[in-house]
């Protein structure tokens, strides 16, 4: 080692170029001779030659260099200024807005059915301008479907959040709408929907369309009350709380004439006996949730909450029962009244009476602004007694 | 020197037990195929191939044919860079 390190130092730099170059020239030779195997043994294996092309063939496909156009020649909006003329209209429309244009004008596609309806439940809206006073204040608070509204708000905002669920509007007859409920709570019934009228949101039929087959099946499973908002018929139960059951009777004797009658269960259950629960959990809370203070001074049978009469009427529904048909919904704020209605419907004179008691009874409670509150505050207040 | 050749065989023994030749093969290798030389020599073997006749080629045919052309061919920065290489490696342990 040490000769080799004496004989290093004593290299001359010319010694040490030329030692690098030789290195360098073995590497090189090593790699052209890798090169030259490669190539031989493609030759021997036949594969050496199968990229190749004929001569027309480089020279069709060769890549463009010129100045507006891709390397493939091709312009780059060179269908832009184009205009088609539309089978179905015959009017010129722009190539690029050639295919939109026709899913919307042979009625295809996604969009223009949602349009046609949202455009039909229009027209329909501003063509009935006919309205029953009282109706219309029933149907305009009560209906979850914003008929008129729907203008107003942006056409592509289809979900809206009332209270707390996400409710899709502009909904109507179509099934495969109803996979957007997965949103939704419990509260609403499970999202598949195999009969295209049944939904499980409030948004209504327009019953126009539907014939009268059709319509008394329909009547006999859903409330079916038309809202003036609307025009359409409600699709929640027959014991519906939006409506009372003289609406339903009103609705089925409008549309299916007087022998519409019997699609209302409400009359086969006549001899159900109405079990007017008197503390109606249900019931209760349906009451609370839509009682208003406004309500209040007008009826006093409000509180009659097992009877499950009307409240008032601004609030309407909220009847979880289909019994009682005749809680004579026409006349607001007459409590005698009611009871006097309750007494007379058929059947459910005993429970009547036991409801105009127990209206009396309540009628306390019933003026007070804040009623939800009162009923707990009230045995609370017997239970602080008692410890007293 | 007569020191020469031991001196010249020590250094490559050291090259390749380090496996510094290995490192600087591949080095080159990749190089040329990124700069090019690969496919330019490979157009000229086709030639070459064309002349001589696909069923007569053999190895020392291609390899006469090649090299020369190849050393030629071999871009400036890429020849600089690999002497470079060297000249470090053995100013690193040689001395």
């Amino acid at each position: 080692m040490k000769m080799e390190e004496k004989s290093l130092s004593g290299l001359n730099e010319t010694k040490l170029e030329a030692l690098v170059d030789e290195i360098y020239c073995d590497l090189v030779e090593d790699a052209c001779l890798g090169l030259s195997f490669e190539v031989h043994r493609a030759v021997k294996q036949g594969h050496f030659f199968l990229d190749d092309t004929d001569q027309e063939s480089m020279k069709e496909f060769e890549i463009v260099d010129q100045p507006g156009v891709d390397v493939f020649g091709q312009v780059y909006n060179q269908w832009k200024n184009k205009e088609c003329e539309c089978p179905n209209c015959k009017r010129c429309i722009a190539a690029s807005r050639f295919a939109p244009h026709l899913e919307k004008c042979l009625g295809m596609g996604r969009n223009s059915s949602r349009i046609a309806n949202r455009r039909l439940a229009n027209n329909n809206n501003l063509n009935k301008s006919e309205s029953d006073q009282e109706d219309n204040d029933d149907l305009n608070d009560n209906d979850w479907s914003y008929g008129a509204e729907k203008k107003a708000k942006k056409r592509k905002a289809e979900k809206v959040y009332i209270g707390y669920i996400w409710v899709y509007k502009n909904l109507q007859n179509s099934p495969r709408r109803s996979k957007s409920l997965k949103h939704k709570n419990g509260e609403l019934s499970g999202s598949t929907n195999t009969e295209p009228y049944k939904y499980s949101y409030s948004v209504g039929i327009n019953y126009e369309t539907l014939g009268p087959q059709e319509l008394r099946s329909l009547l006999t499973t859903q409330c079916g009350v038309i809202s003036e908002h609307t025009k359409k018929m409600c699709t929640r139960s027959q014991r519906c709380p939006q409506h009372t059951d003289q609406q339903r009777r009103s609705v089925r004797v409008f549309l299916l004439g007087p022998s519409g009658l019997p699609s209302l269960p409400s009359v086969d259950a006549v001899a159900r006996g109405n079990g007017y629960n008197i503390a109606g959990g249900q019931t209760l809370l349906n009451r609370l949730q839509w009682e208003d203070p406004s309500e209040n001074s007008t009826m006093d049978s409000v509180a009659s909450n097992s009877s499950g009469s009307n409240p008032s009427d601004p609030r309407r529904p909220k009847k979880k029962r289909p019994s009682s048909t005749a809680y004579s919904s026409a006349v607001p704020g007459d409590a005698v009244q009611r009871g006097s209605g309750c007494q007379t419907s058929a059947g459910s004179s005993s429970a009547g009476s036991s409801t105009s008691s127990t209206s009396q009874g309540n009628i306390s409670f019933s003026n007070k602004t804040k009623r939800p509150k009162q009923l707990p505050a009230a045995s609370m207040g017997s239970v602080y007694d008692e410890f007293n | 020197m007569s020191q020469d050749p031991r001196m010249r065989a020590t250094i490559n023994q050291k090259l390749t037990e380090m496996g510094e030749r290995e490192r600087l093969k591949e080095l080159l290798r990749a190089k040329l195929t990124e700069c090019g030389w690969k496919d330019q020599m490979k157009a000229h073997c086709k030639e070459v191939i064309k002349e001589k006749g696909l069923e007569h080629v053999t190895v020392e045919d291609l390899v006469v044919e090649i090299t020369p052309k190849g050393r030629a061919l071999v871009p400036d920065s890429v020849k600089k860079e690999l002497l470079q290489r060297i000249r470090s490696f053995l100013a690193q342990h040689a001395t």
